[in-house]
């Protein structure tokens, strides 16, 4: 499904990745840990399309095709999706509006018609409701004026509704509280499929025991530099990076 | 050249420059509805001697910087002489609101339009007519407020109105009168031969405590070539609130000028959005006066300038008494060469203590080759005062346009997306539903032709 090699991408003239690979397979749940500053945030958002990054050389192919060639909107049609480290507030684009145009941008990508009004509300009622969230979000602006935990809610939600291929969360468990972890976490687990692979960007075990991982890996200064089972997440737990970082290092 | 020979040819030009606008008009008296009232003639008479006497602003002359006069001059427009009669109001569908639910004046080219208006039943306290029939049957009803609350005006242009002072809508609210339905006045202009001059006066007055909502709308059939220079004058009685909506989508090749001149007596509320979103040329002026305690005035706009656009606001709120509140809230969107001047004055007395002004300008600039001149100023001379303005030139935050690419929504309809949010503050705050609407749907198919880069 993914497949990146030797990727390499900086800020201005700062390398922030060094030589990044990472094979995802369809269905399988990857989670990556790594030191803040290492360069996580930088992976999702250089797989997105965000600007201000420059890819300096390797690869990445979604399904055969070169993610590098295509615009950000183009990759979120070909079933990409990116759950924001830090969702941004848009005042005043209203939310059900902005919602009804990604869906139906998603859907005309796939040669799906436009739902009508009655569809759509059905379908972002039952999407609302896995994520425990009120109808009354749906007229605020995006993300605007939203809790944290909302925030993060709101970005399952959109997942929830766009049913990407390959789904990317980052630290989408940072700042929810248990419940609010519980709630999200079951959203996860619910859209987890053979066909469905995600990428799971998180600091803690906690979100790992909900959602359980094929494989872990721990990214630090730029590179994927430890491989592993779920068990290496809970090695990290109990011990952090540094063992693993100098390890390197020597 | 001195100075005084400079003020000379300045003098010999705009005798020159607006001879046509005059054009047809003079004491004879029997060209226009004025004819026979002394005082009216005196007013017209003194407007067209301050034409021939005062210079034509230049891009030196205070509040005409940014504001070139030019491309406006080099048209030699001529003042409208026949009233145009053969439209039916099957002619004006495309131009109207869908599902408002108002009280309607049409009038063509600065001349009321019996055949095309739709009045319905009016409240009780509640008259809307035309000008020229009102100074006709009955010119003492208006001895007062006519030309009393624009005064010499605020330059070149409401001389010229008041010297053409012929025709245009009046609105009058007795004391108490509520009228609950919107009173839509739409100022139709089409195109003739030659490029013409409509100089509509308008008057709205309510009486104390009434209340009324009033949309206008600036409206041209086709892509003429004309100009319109209208003063509105309003007068609010104490504990009266104008709600007041103006719509200015003129054609592509319009100037257009209007001079608002409010008057507001103790305790009562103006509140007032102005779209500009027409025009090859426009500029509005908004002047504030308060003759009472209390009273709130609340200036909106919203305005978006492309290609081959000027469109300029000019604010001159004046607190001369105690526990007034002013509030300008603007907005700007500037895309390919469009061009936008905001120019905003609030004046605070020594004697206006417990004022509350607030003044903000926003512009959102989509295109390099756009511009934005903005000029909020608050001269205070109270001690005890809440007085704030802030002003911003901005671009599209580019994380905003990649949180909604990332969702799969195309980087057009992105921006457009963000721009009608942007804009939001100001439409959401129109009512009824269907006139919110209908703005909506006008910004948004103008930001859906902008060439956003
Ligand atoms: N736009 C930017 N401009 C300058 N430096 C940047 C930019 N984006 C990222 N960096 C730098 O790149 C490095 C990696 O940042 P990144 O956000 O990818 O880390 P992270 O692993 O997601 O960290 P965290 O766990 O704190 O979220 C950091 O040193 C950061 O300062
Ligand atoms: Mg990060």
């Amino acid at each position: 499904m993914l497949s990146v090699k030797g990727l390499k991408a900086s800020v201005g003239d700062e390398p922030i990745l060094k030589g990044l690979d990472l094979e995802v397979k369809p269905g399988e749940v990857h989670a990556i840990m790594g030191p803040n500053g290492s360069g996580k945030s930088t992976f999702a958002h250089v797989l997105s399309g965000r600007e201000g990054y420059e890819v300096t050389g390797g690869s990445a192919e979604l399904d055969g095709e070169d993610l590098f060639e295509l615009e950000p909107e183009e990759r979120a049609r070909l079933g990409l999706f990116l759950a924001f480290q830090y969702p941004v507030e848009l005042p005043g684009v209203n939310n059900m509006y902005f919602l009804k145009a990604a869906l139906n941008a998603i859907r005309k990508s796939r040669g799906e018609e436009e739902l009508d009004a009655v569809s759509f509300m059905r379908l972002m009622k039952e999407k609302l409701k896995i994520l425990h969230l009120d109808d009354s979000l749906l007229k605020r602006p995006v993300n605007f004026g939203f809790s944290g935990g909302e925030k993060k809610r709101n970005e399952i939600f959109q997942m929830a509704l766009l049913e990407p291929k390959l789904a990317i969360l980052d630290e989408t468990d940072s700042g929810l509280d248990i419940d609010a972890l519980r709630i999200v976490a079951d959203g996860v687990n619910a859209l987890r499929s053979p066909e469905r692979s995600m990428i799971v960007v998180t600091h803690y075990q906690r979100l790992l025991d909900y959602i359980q991982p094929d494989h872990v890996h721990v990214l630090a200064k730029g590179r994927i530099i430890r491989s592993g089972g779920k068990e290496l997440a809970l090695e990290l737990e109990e011990k952090g990076y540094g063992w693993i970082v100098e390890g390197e290092a020597a | 050249m001195n100075a005084a020979a400079h003020q000379r040819t300045g003098q010999a030009d705009a005798a020159e420059a607006f001879a046509g606008w005059l054009q047809g008009l003079g004491g004879n008296g029997d060209q226009n509805g004025s004819g026979g009232i002394d005082w009216l003639e005196s007013e017209r008479e003194q407007a067209a001697a301050r034409v021939r006497t005062q210079p034509v602003p230049t891009n030196k002359s205070e509040g005409w910087r940014y504001t070139g006069l030019r491309k406006l001059i080099e048209q030699g427009f001529v003042n409208v002489d026949e009233p145009v009669t053969a439209l039916t109001p099957d002619d004006i569908g495309e131009i109207l609101i869908p599902e408002l639910d108002a009280h309607r004046v049409v009038l063509v080219n600065g001349r009321f339009s019996d055949v095309l208006s739709s009045l319905g039943e009016l409240p009780k306290g509640v008259r809307v007519g035309s000008l020229r029939d009102l100074l006709e049957s009955d010119p003492a009803s208006v001895k007062g407020v006519l030309t009393r609350i624009a005064g010499e005006g605020r330059h070149v242009f409401a001389s010229l109105n008041t010297a053409a002072i012929d025709d245009g809508l009046v609105l009058q609210l007795d004391r108490g009168a509520i009228a609950e339905r919107p009173i839509e006045v739409i100022h139709l202009s089409i195109g003739m031969d030659e490029p013409r001059v409509a100089q509509p006066r308008n008057l709205l007055s309510l009486g104390d405590g009434a209340q009324a909502q009033v949309i206008e709308r600036y409206v041209s059939l086709g892509d003429a070539l004309y100009c319109t220079n209208s003063v509105l004058e309003i007068a609010l009685g104490r504990d009266a609130v104008l709600k007041h909506t103006r719509i200015q989508q003129e054609s592509r090749n319009a100037f257009h000028i209007t001079g608002l001149y409010l008057s507001q007596e103790a305790n009562s509320r103006y509140a007032g959005t102005n779209i500009g979103l027409g025009g090859t040329w426009a500029r509005t002026d908004l002047v504030t006066r308060f003759a009472g305690e209390h009273a709130e005035c609340d200036l909106k706009g919203l305005y978006l300038a492309g290609d081959q656009q000027l469109i300029d606001y000019h604010m001159d709120v004046r607190h001369a008494l105690p526990n007034c509140a002013s509030r300008e809230t603007f907005k700007g969107i500037l895309y390919g060469k469009g061009r936008a001047v905001f120019d905003g004055l609030v004046y605070v007395a020594r004697d206006a203590q417990k004022t509350d002004a607030e003044m903000s300008n926003r512009n959102l600039i989509l295109s390099p080759n756009a511009e934005v001149d903005t000029k909020p100023q608050l001269e205070i001379y109270a001690d005890d005062v809440k007085c704030s303005h802030g002003t911003t030139v901005g671009q599209i935050e580019p994380e905003m346009l990649f949180y909604l690419r990332s969702r799969g929504i195309a980087a057009s309809l992105a921006r457009r997306m963000l721009c009608l949010g942007f804009a939001g503050e100001i439409i959401d705050a129109l009512g009824p539903e269907s006139l919110r609407d209908y703005v909506a749907e006008q910004v948004g198919q103008r930001l859906e032709q902008a060439p956003l880069e």
